[in-house]
């Protein structure tokens, strides 16, 4: 079963389109990255999901269920962590996980947010006013996993968690997804997507224009090559499959894209002093799709 | 849950005004026996006072000269004028308070669907007005007991006290929708306290002024007013229906609209 699946989701405020035409899928049991930068769409796509907001155009499920009239029944299963966490201000952390606990069905087991919490180093004891914008984040991480979905949904999950937090907390998703559990996250930081996840999507103004699996986006497409030169040469290789070049001193800095043999047969041709292939990092991916299509839209055919 | 949790926080304010309330009405009537006993000097005294004066606090329908009359005149606008005020903070602030404080996406998060939320919301308010008006009217019984020379009378009373919950209900079911309208929580308390004070001003401005009188059918004050309650010894059967009816449409386009509101905070 699909954990999700969008059928040209589409939604305007007004005349203002903030995502149109999403078609993608999720399985299950993956992890999936949602990037973009801000106000591409990202958050609108989330909130959609959850039925916060309600889609202008299209569908979408989730575990075959419709996201508006079957929303109650989906959450059941969907564990829900928001950018910025909004809790009850005079509330005691335990308190708030409690209050959470008593919407589901099946009973909380007590020992699980005592766990989470523990691993978390987060005080059930502190109001939640008297909270750090990162621990308020780490109660929205246990309150989104405390009913063991089967879905968790986070919007920017990493924000305002430090370095080590952060390792704790990817950990954690790692544990769940070892469950069984599909994870659907937003970012803008592209190597924790690289981390973690098994599908990526890009998300720009609005439109989806790349997804794929990481393997695919990272090994077989794209070669990130450096080629060191002679002193005072330059160097300016015309192939198809180069997507930029810089030369900066004596390196020369390509992405390329296409049959390696054929660019070593063309390299091979000229003089130089050392090489290096090697996979792009995401970054590169990413920053090579936002900046292809504001010089006007070239090879961007995925 | 969220009904058990929602009276939880609510219960304190419930008390504060019931107490407040109640004690001020029931200090108000402490004053009745003293009057009662100087009641001719005092009739002479109200003569003198202008017409408009005497119309606006229904003083020449009624006589203060009995303990609900002197309640009528003097006390009835504690629990009718202020205890609106207290109803439209509490059912205005059930959903604004959410959205302005964002916790609705906590809510929304939950497995729980919309209209269960505002159902389980309406039965708080609704759960509260009735409290508050029990609380009130019990402590201003104990004080009509008193000091009750003999006029009291138990039947009227009980109308004069099931009347502000009718009012009451009017105000939340208004207040509730616009709450559920409105984008930005803050506006919310200006709006419906407002409308309680000009409502309150043109049941004043009807009585007083003969060509305005029809103003009366704007004003919820109106639909409830003690003297008219005193003298025919019932509630009007229209303003209930009036005031039902208000309170149906309300709710019903309170949850037709905020089922399919886009929550964007």
């Amino acid at each position: 079963m699909k954990a999700i699946e969008m059928h040209n989701l589409t939604k305007y405020y007004g005349k203002h389109r903030a995502v149109s035409n999403l078609n993608f899928t999720v399985n299950e049991g993956e992890v999936y990255g949602f990037i973009g930068p801000n106000g591409a769409g990202k958050s609108t796509t989330i909130r959609t999901l959850v039925n916060f907001i309600f889609p202008t155009d299209g569908s979408a499920k989730i575990f075959g269920k419709d996201i508006i009239s079957e929303s109650t029944a989906i959450k059941q299963e969907v564990g829900y962590l928001p950018s910025e966490v909004h809790y009850y201000e005079n509330m005691k952390v335990k308190e708030l996980l409690n209050y959470s606990s008593g919407f589901y069905k099946n009973k909380v087991n007590k020992k699980r947010i005592k766990e989470l919490s523990d691993r978390l180093e987060l005080d059930l004891n502190k109001k939640f006013e008297d909270l750090s914008f990162g621990n308020r984040k780490k109660v929205g991480i246990v309150q989104a996993l405390l009913h063991e979905p089967r879905l968790l949904i986070m919007d920017e999950p990493t924000g305002g968690l430090d370095p080590l937090m952060q390792h704790t907390f990817f950990d954690l998703l790692l544990e769940e997804k070892k469950k069984g559990v599909t994870i659907f996250f937003s970012s803008h930081i592209l190597s924790e997507v690289q981390k973690m996840c098994d599908r990526v999507a890009i998300i720009k103004e609005g439109q989806l224009i790349a997804n794929d699996t990481m393997e695919n986006l990272t090994k077989n497409q794209f070669k990130n090559v450096t080629v060191l030169l002679q002193d005072q040469q330059t160097l300016n290789l015309s192939l198809d499959g180069i997507i930029r070049q810089e030369q900066l001193g004596q390196t020369l800095k390509l992405l390329y894209r296409g049959d390696v043999h054929t660019f070593v047969d063309e390299i091979n041709r000229q003089t130089y002093r050392d090489l290096l292939i090697e996979e792009p990092s995401l970054d590169e991916i990413f920053m090579h799709f936002y900046e292809n299509r504001e010089n006007g839209g070239e090879k961007n055919d995925f | 849950m969220i009904f058990k949790q929602e009276f939880k926080w609510n219960l304190r304010s419930l008390l504060i005004w019931s107490f407040i309330i109640g004690g001020l009405t029931f200090l108000m009537m402490q004053i009745y026996p003293d009057f009662a006993k100087q009641q001719d000097s005092m009739k002479a005294l109200m003569e003198a006072y202008p017409e408009g004066i005497k119309k606006a606090f229904s003083m020449d329908k009624i006589s203060m000269g009995t303990v609900l009359g002197f309640y009528a005149i003097e006390g009835y606008m504690l629990i009718t004028l202020i205890g609106s005020i207290y109803v439209v903070l509490l059912a205005g602030n059930m959903l604004a308070k959410e959205e302005s404080e964002k916790t609705i996406e906590f809510l929304l998060s939950k497995p729980i669907s919309r209209t269960s939320m505002i159902f389980q919301k309406i039965i708080v308010v609704v759960l509260n007005i009735i409290l508050f008006n029990v609380i009130v009217s019990l402590i201003t019984l104990s004080g009509f007991l008193m000091v009750d020379d003999g006029t009291f009378d138990l039947s009227t009373y009980m109308l004069i006290s099931i009347a502000p919950i009718l009012l009451h209900l009017t105000f939340a079911a208004i207040a509730f929708l616009l709450s559920s309208i409105l984008k930005k929580g803050r506006q919310i308390l200006s709006v419906t306290v407002g409308l309680v004070f000009i409502t309150y001003f043109f049941q004043i401005i009807a009585s007083v002024a003969d060509s305005l009188e029809s103003l009366k059918y704007l004003s919820p004050f109106a639909y409830v007013d003690a003297a008219d309650i005193i003298i025919d010894g019932s509630l009007k059967g229209l303003y209930i229906i009036i005031m039902v009816a208000v309170m149906l449409i309300s709710t019903l386009f309170t949850f037709m609209y905020y089922r399919k509101k886009d929550i964007a905070v």
